[in-house]
This record gives structure tokens, C-alpha cells and sequence, in this order.
């Protein structure tokens, strides 16, 4: 039997239109919420609760901002005269309070860490040895390397030695200002109570304080500790919590500063953000939270969190320069009046 | 009858008998060939790059089997031994212990082993293991990355179309050779 093909009426069409509608909607609305159900991570690991800083705690205020010259920035410091000198790519460069560049040094390989004598010397730390620079950039000296496996993350300069940190190694190298090797501080030994350095990441650094005492991150233990120039320790602070007031993750605090006061300016990557701690340890202020670093956070995520970091400076009015080492911004904060 | 030399012209009979011989053996050469892709074909596995790998937790619950052919497996060489383990540790605990409250693990399927102060050791049962990824995260985002994922061959049913694979959102799943199937992370430089 043939079968005939009919036009339907205008209501019978509708009709069907609205059935077909109803039922594609029908589908459309299950599959959307099957697939909000599957992008709902039951095993989710969630710390955003611990990416919010409360508003009461922080005490600075960004004034300026400005990026570091090269790319793969890795640590600022900050001369007698207020210089800010930045290591970025096989660079050292010399800027003044906006920004503004004053000096270029070219390295053969990246710059790791640096520090300025008060006679302007500056002593710039490649992966394996120190080379000296003039204030003005010719090369002065160049450092045999210390030995195995050397991996020099931080300098602070005395006024007759050079404190070189060693994460490959994890001791402070000491040397006198023409580059012999003094001294090893930090090395694990019992007789003499020293717990010793644990490195799990190369972020490792060494100041020196108004009291001449050295200044060291323990990042392994989440705790700074403090070592007379001879290599004696004399204590640590630090408490183990992913809180505001403690350290967590695998390493940190990564690197440090201190205020002219003596306080500490810490540095911290996984939650990336910056504190003040008194002199004794109490934890004081935030001075930026993980919301200002919220591209810093992502990087510490896809693969590991070595990609991560901050590092802090700070000037002879105790304003504190930040340099964040994921998008290279170099931020200037003021304590808020 | 008066045959002629079969080399002095060919017959009809002749050149349709040669053909259906030469489409034999041309049949026969084809099959083998195709065979033999196939063979190799089977030599390819599924794994997961890890460095693509979101930690999304579609391996635990979309693998065909019931418990997960994927695994979180350790390289011990980038591991950093933290007391404060944030692959093991939930992200605030009470206390460094292994009570059960503090671990971050659903199945408590990571050992802590203490190996020296303040170093500990941290191995996965892989009997344990759902392939969560809660640990790989806790541990890219605040470590070194040494826990991460990984299809492990003595479970996995080598489903042509990988059930995982197919919703993965970091595009993470590609075959390997199966003389190579582990695709494993290692130290890199800073």
C-alpha cells in the first residue's frame, strides 16, 4: 500500500514542534547535569579557605610596581644607598626606588643571588661561584668554585667576610673578602648541638644582623635559626602550620629579609606570601597576602612547587621591596600610616 | 589434438588460471600485512603524562574496573623525606601523626616511615590506592612533585577505547609502547 505523504495543519505542527522541544530540553538538562556532577571533584584537595588573608592583619600597602628587566628573575637586594640590585636572567641589574635602571652586569651564565659591601663591591653568586664586581661593573674577581656539587642561592656581605648559602651542599660558606674559604657553618654535628640544614628545594638564604649574628632559613624544619660567624648555633624560631603564623609545605620559609629594626621579612611559596616577625619570632603582620600573588600560586600546582617564590628586600627606611619570581614583578610596599 | 608450446602464446585458460594465482598470493601477502599491524597495534598501551595530568579525579571513578587500574606511584629520587608531608598530611592536622583524622589519603593507602630525624619515607600500597590523586595534588602544590599517576599494566585490561581516557580534561592519556609504558617524572633543573 502506498503511503501518502501529508501536510500537517498549522496546529498539528506546532504541537509536534513543542513535544520535540520538550523533549530535547528534557535531554539537554540531564546531560548538563551530568557533567556539573562529573566536573565536581569528590577527592577535591581544597586550601582557598587558607587563600584569603584576613584585612586586619595586613600592614603594608603596594606604592609602586614595576617588572624586572629579563625574564626568570630569582632574587633583589638592596645597598648601603638604597640601590636595588635584581638578578634576572644572566643579568645583575642596579635600579633606583621607581624603577629606573642605573647599572647592567652580563653574567656567562643565570644569576642566582647577590649582595653590596658598603664600599659599593658588589658579590653576585652563580650557580657554582661568586664573581666580584666594582660598584661601577667591571669584574674585579672571579671565586673558585667550593667544591661538589655547589648550588649558591644566597650572600651576605660583613665587613670582613662573605657568607655564602649553599643549597646543593647545605652549609653557609664563609669567606674572607678575597675569596678564601674560612669557615663551613651549619653542617650537622651532634657534639657541637647543630641540627643541620634540610634542603628539599634550592631556596636557601643567609643575612646578617645589627647583632652580627647570622640569620638562616632551616626551610626542611620551617624555622629560622641563628649561628655566630664561628658556626656556634645559638637557637631558631618557627612554627610548622599552614595558619598565618606558621610555615608549611615541604621548604620554607624560602628567603628572607630584615627590617632595620631587626624584624624578619618572610618569604613563602605554596601559599605565596610575605610576613613580619618580631626579632624573637612572634609572628607581627602580613605584608602581602596570596591574593597579590595569585599567578605565583597557580605555578606552584601543574608539576611540582619549585617553579614558585618570592624574595624580599628591604631599605634603610624600612620599606619592603618583593619580587615575585613567576611574573617578575618587583612591588615596593609601605608600612600603612 | 594439436597443443600448442605453452611459452609461445599464452591462452585465455592460461592467463585467468596465472591471475587467480597472482591474486592469491597478493590476497595472502595483504592479509599477512594487515596481521601484522595489527599485532603491532597491540604492543601500544595507555599511560598518563603526568606533566598534563590535572589531578581531577576522574580515575578513581571512570576506569571499567571496579578499583581503579590507575595508581599514584613515587619517585623516590625527587622526593624531598618532609616530616610535613602535604601528600600524606591533610592541609591543616592536628598533629605530625598517622592517626587516621590526619591523613589526607581516602583509603590510608600511603606508609610513613620514619628514616631519620626529621626524614620520613613515604610508599604507596598499591592494593590500597584508587587513584584519587588527592596526594598528587597536595604534593605538586606544596612539594616536589614526586607523587603522581601512572596506569600500572599488571591491572589495566587494555580497553581500545580507554573509558578514562575519553573524559580525561588535561588530555593526559596517550599510548606508549608497551616495551616502554611507564612514563615517569624526573628531577629538573631550577
Amino acid at each position: 500500500m502506498k503511503r501518502e505523504f501529508q501536510l500537517s495543519s498549522r496546529r498539528e505542527f506546532f504541537g509536534q514542534a513543542a513535544g520535540t522541544m520538550a523533549i530535547l530540553g528534557a535531554i539537554a538538562s540531564q546531560r548538563a547535569s551530568g557533567a556539573e556532577s562529573q566536573s565536581k571533584n569528590p577527592f577535591a584537595y581544597d586550601v582557598s579557605h587558607l587563600q584569603k588573608t584576613d584585612p586586619k592583619l595586613i600592614a603594608y600597602e603596594e606604592k609602586s610596581r614595576w617588572k624586572a628587566p629579563h625574564a626568570e628573575a630569582k632574587r633583589i637586594a638592596i645597598s648601603a644607598d638604597d640601590t636595588l640590585y635584581v638578578c634576572s636572567g644572566n643579568y645583575l641589574t642596579a635600579h633606583d626606588s621607581s624603577g629606573a635602571s642605573k647599572l647592567e652586569i652580563a653574567a656567562t651564565e643565570p644569576t642566582r643571588c647577590c649582595a653590596v659591601a658598603k664600599d659599593g663591591t658588589i658579590f653576585l653568586g652563580l650557580r657554582d661561584h661568586v664573581e666580584v664586581f666594582y660598584a661601577k661593573g667591571q669584574r674585579k674577581a672571579i671565586w673558585e668554585s667550593p667544591g661538589k656539587k655547589p648550588w649558591l642561592t644566597g650572600i651576605a656581605v660583613a665587613e670582613n667576610d662573605v657568607f655564602v648559602a649553599d643549597a646543593g651542599n647545605r652549609v653557609i660558606l664563609r669567606y674572607d673578602k678575597s675569596g678564601k674559604l674560612v669557615r663551613r657553618i651549619g653542617e650537622k654535628d651532634k657534639e657541637r648541638n647543630i641540627p643541620g640544614f634540610i634542603i628539599p628545594s634550592p631556596f636557601f638564604d643567609v643575612e646578617i644582623s645589627h647583632d652580627g649574628l647570622l640569620r638562616v632559613n632551616n626551610p626542611g624544619r620551617h624555622r629560622m635559626e641563628l649561628y655566630t660567624s664561628d658556626g656556634d648555633f645559638e637557637g631558631s624560631w618557627g612554627v610548622t602550620s599552614m595558619g598565618i603564623t606558621g610555615f608549611c609545605g615541604c621548604c620554607n620559609p624560602i628567603n628572607f629579609a630584615l627590617l632595620p629594626d631587626g624584624k624578619y621579612v618572610t618569604c613563602e611559596k605554596g601559599l605565596p606570601r610575605v610576613k613580619v616577625y618580631s626579632a624573637t619570632g612572634e609572628f607581627e603582620s602580613v605584608v602581602a597576602g596570596v591574593e597579590t600573588f595569585s599567578e605565583n600560586a597557580r605555578a606552584c600546582g601543574p608539576s611540582d612547587c619549585t617553579a614558585g617564590g618570592l624574595d624580599a628586600a628591604v631599605d634603610s627606611h624600612g620599606r619592603i621591596y618583593i619580587l615575585d619570581i613567576v611574573t617578575g614583578d618587583v612591588r615596593m610596599m609601605q608600612r600603612k600610616a | 589434438m594439436n597443443f600448442k608450446p605453452a611459452n609461445e602464446s599464452t591462452t585465455r585458460r592460461t592467463f585467468l588460471r596465472n591471475g587467480a594465482r597472482l591474486f592469491g598470493v597478493a590476497s595472502l601477502a595483504g592479509l599477512g600485512g594487515v596481521l601484522a599491524s595489527r599485532s603491532q597495534a597491540q604492543n601500544w598501551v595507555w599511560q598518563i603524562d603526568p606533566q598534563k595530568c590535572v589531578r581531577c579525579g576522574n580515575c578513581a571513578t571512570n576506569c571499567v574496573l571496579e578499583q581503579s587500574a590507575v595508581k599514584c606511584v613515587h619517585a623516590f629520587a625527587m622526593c624531598g623525606y618532609c616530616n610535613l608531608c602535604t601528600g600524606y598530611f591533610e592541609p591543616e592536622p592536628n598533629a605530625l601523626t598517622t592517626a587516621a583524622e590526619n591523613q589526607l589519603c581516602p583509603t590510608a593507602a600511603i606508609k610513613r616511615t620514619f628514616v631519620e630525624d626529621p626524614y620520613y619515607e613515604y610508599t604507596i600500597d598499591e592494593k590500597l590506592c584508587i587513584g584519587c590523586a588527592k596526594c598528587v595534588e597536595g604534593c605538586n602544590r606544596f612539594g616536589n612533585g614526586s607523587l603522581f599517576l601512572q596506569i600500572r599494566h599488571d591491572r589495566c585490561v587494555h580497553c581500545n577505547e580507554c573509558a578514562i581516557a575519553r573524559t580525561c580534561p588535561g588530555d593526559a592519556f596517550r599510548r606508549v609502547p608497551a616495551s616502554q609504558p611507564y612514563l615517569l617524572k624526573t628531577t629538573h633543573a631550577h
